[in-house]
């Protein structure tokens, strides 16, 4: 497979190779568990399972059709029915999904481009007492997980202060105009949001502001000075388009903390995405639930590393060409 | 033996004590860990009380008998604190040895064989490097329900493959220099050149890698014992915050909630000032710049 001129097959192959492990261990693990481990599991549950609920739940990890059934089943949506909600897995994940991307993608989106502007700068003012404060400050975040300053920030400004709720993404049953909506999805969003913004803005900030450093040695940037550009644009036109790459390729490492993070911070929040369904999935037991969860945020992370790779081969043409 | 191997190797690579008490990033990350470490290995045997004891009265505060109160299920909160921190060490350092021996052998493995089998570990690792970790450990404690010492190896079964990448990418350029071609020359076996020079030329990745990969697992242990994957009665420090958190209205939340927090935070923090200053001091883009 090329796309402009470049050769593809290698990323997408892993990618797919990798999605495919995922689906045959989430196919295969529960045959491997000894025994009637429906009853077993469902024993330790808040969920009670009548006789024909169970019997279905058995049949749903029957092997009948053999490894590509499963995967027919799984590109029809058909990815089993949770008892615990009482609904069919896929309708769950897809209620779930909106409030799960508008977090992290917001979150994700506002500390990259601070983190990117706060880097390029402090690398620009380079031995100032405000540059060594920047990355000493950054530094010590870098070391607060989420799980912490969640909890931090849930205890003083929802607890104390009371200045944001404490749960949910909005409002229940509230006669709410438009404005008033988003306004009331916000004020629930900016805690979470916050607490993943301080979580992935110090990683964006370090990464930026070392390529930075390096990128301001170069003799083209000494070319720039030079020739009497204005500072401003010797940063940003000249040299930090050249430190937006380490942060590109850093992306797809980073992704799987920010995953888990944002797992973590949804739970403390008891915000209605993903995570917190997975967390309510594990609580009682429901184990379709928990393997669509699994299985489809998997291929989504997939998907979105796959969508980097060919971002960064476009901005790097080196890349493609080396390989 | 090989301790010596890899002390000259350090060596062999910078005047290490100049530059580690340079760096205060570095001192105070290792006095964090150092401190934590003896709090670990040592506080069990001095705490008062046993944390599985539930016989003391519930939700107590601080007393002289017990420094940190008691919890909901009238246990010791400062024994089960030292407890927890001693578990989540215990995984982290597991998944980071693991994890990093893994990454090791396959790297020097790969570097060394070359051509087909080269090629193939590299694609593998390609994949499982593509492959979210935290999932499969979601996926493997739901249904296993395993011991956290069992997760830990398969955290460390998933977290190798960039250890592989460096070690093999250093160990191809040091496989053709002048001094491990005369020592070929010379008649020594591959074993031999990769266990007295391959190896300890790279001891400083190793430094990195494992502070790095037991940071990494500290954050899953807190993660996944916090979304409820470990048993309940285990020990840890995810789980305390969880269970605190339940309770996070009522007054007790500064000596129950917040003790596991800092801890936590601490044990995180120490990792990464290592691994940040071992980071700037041996890349070798970054060393001449700082």
């Amino acid at each position: 497979m090329r796309i402009r001129g470049k050769n593809w097959s290698t990323p997408a192959l892993v990618y797919l190779a990798a999605a495919l492990i995922m689906a045959y261990a989430s196919f295969r693990l529960p045959q491997l568990l000894p025994g009637d481990f429906v009853t077993a599991m469902y024993a330790g549950s808040d969920v009670t399972l009548n006789a024909e609920q169970a019997a279905e739940l058995r049949a749903f990890y029957q092997d009948t059709q053999g490894f590509p059934g499963y995967l027919r089943n799984l590109a029809t949506l058909d990815w089993g029915y949770s008892h615990a909600f009482m609904a069919p897995v896929s309708q769950l994940f897809l209620q779930a999904l909106p409030w799960t991307l508008l977090l992290m993608g917001t979150a994700h989106v506002l500390s990259t481009l601070l983190g990117f502007v706060l880097g390029v700068e402090a690398a620009w003012r380079r031995g100032s007492l405000m540059e060594k404060a920047g990355v000493g400050i950054m530094t010590v975040l870098e070391g607060v997980p989420e799980i912490c300053s969640g909890v931090l920030l849930l205890l003083v400004f929802a607890l104390s202060l009371g200045w944001f709720p404490a749960a949910g993404a909005q409002m229940a049953y509230a006669d709410h105009t438009f404005g008033q909506w988003i306004a009331d999805v916000l004020h629930h969003l900016a805690l979470p949001l916050a607490t993943l913004f301080l979580a992935y803005l110090p990683g964006n900030f370090l990464l930026a502001r070392a390529g930075m450093v390096m990128v301001l040695e170069r003799f083209f940037v000494v070319a720039a000075r030079a020739k009497g550009l204005p500072p401003l644009r010797i940063r940003y036109a000249h040299a930090a388009r050249n430190a937006l790459l380490p942060m590109v390729t850093r992306f797809g490492l980073r992704f799987a903390f920010m995953i888990t993070g944002a797992l973590v911070v949804e739970t403390i929040f008891s915000y209605p995405g993903l995570g917190t369904l997975l967390f309510n999935a594990i609580a009682l037991r429901d184990l379709p639930l928990v393997q669509g969860i699994v299985l489809f945020s998997s291929i989504m992370v997939l998907v979105i590393n796959l969508g980097m790779e060919y971002a960064y081969n476009l901005l790097d043409p080196r890349v493609g060409h080396a390989s | 033996m090989p301790i010596i191997c890899w002390i000259h190797g350090w060596a062999m690579h910078l005047d290490a004590g100049r530059h580690i008490g340079k760096d205060s990033w570095l001192v105070t990350g290792i006095s964090i860990l150092l401190f934590l470490g003896f709090l670990a290995a040592a506080g069990p045997f001095l705490v008062p009380h046993d944390p599985y004891d539930i016989s003391f009265s519930p939700l107590r505060p601080p007393s002289a008998d017990h420094w940190l109160g008691t919890n909901d299920g009238g246990m010791d909160i400062l024994s089960e604190l030292v407890f927890s921190l001693r578990n989540t060490v215990i995984f982290g350092v597991t998944a980071g040895t693991a994890g990093l021996v893994l990454g090791v052998v396959t790297g020097l493995f790969s570097a060394w064989a070359g051509g087909w089998t080269d090629q193939v570990v590299m694609r593998l690792a390609d994949i499982v490097l593509a492959i979210p970790s935290v999932m499969v450990l979601i996926l493997v404690a739901a249904f296993f329900q395993p011991s956290p010492v069992v997760l830990a190896l398969v955290l460390a079964g998933l977290a190798w493959p960039t250890t592989a990448r460096g070690v093999r990418a250093q160990a191809l350029a040091l496989k053709n220099s002048l001094h491990i071609k005369a020592a070929q020359r010379m008649g020594g076996s591959g074993r031999y050149i990769i266990a007295r020079h391959l190896m300890p030329e790279l001891f400083p990745l190793y430094l990195i890698n494992f502070a790095a990969k037991t940071r990494m697992a500290v954050f899953m242990e807190a993660s996944l014992a916090f979304l409820g994957l470990f048993d309940p009665g285990e020990k840890s420090l995810g789980l305390m915050i969880s269970y605190a958190l339940q309770y996070y209205y009522l007054d007790i939340w500064s000596n129950w909630l917040m003790p596991p927090i800092m801890l936590l935070s601490l044990l995180i923090m120490g990792t990464t000032f290592v691994t940040i200053s071992l980071e700037k001091m041996f890349d070798p883009r970054l060393r001449k710049t700082v």
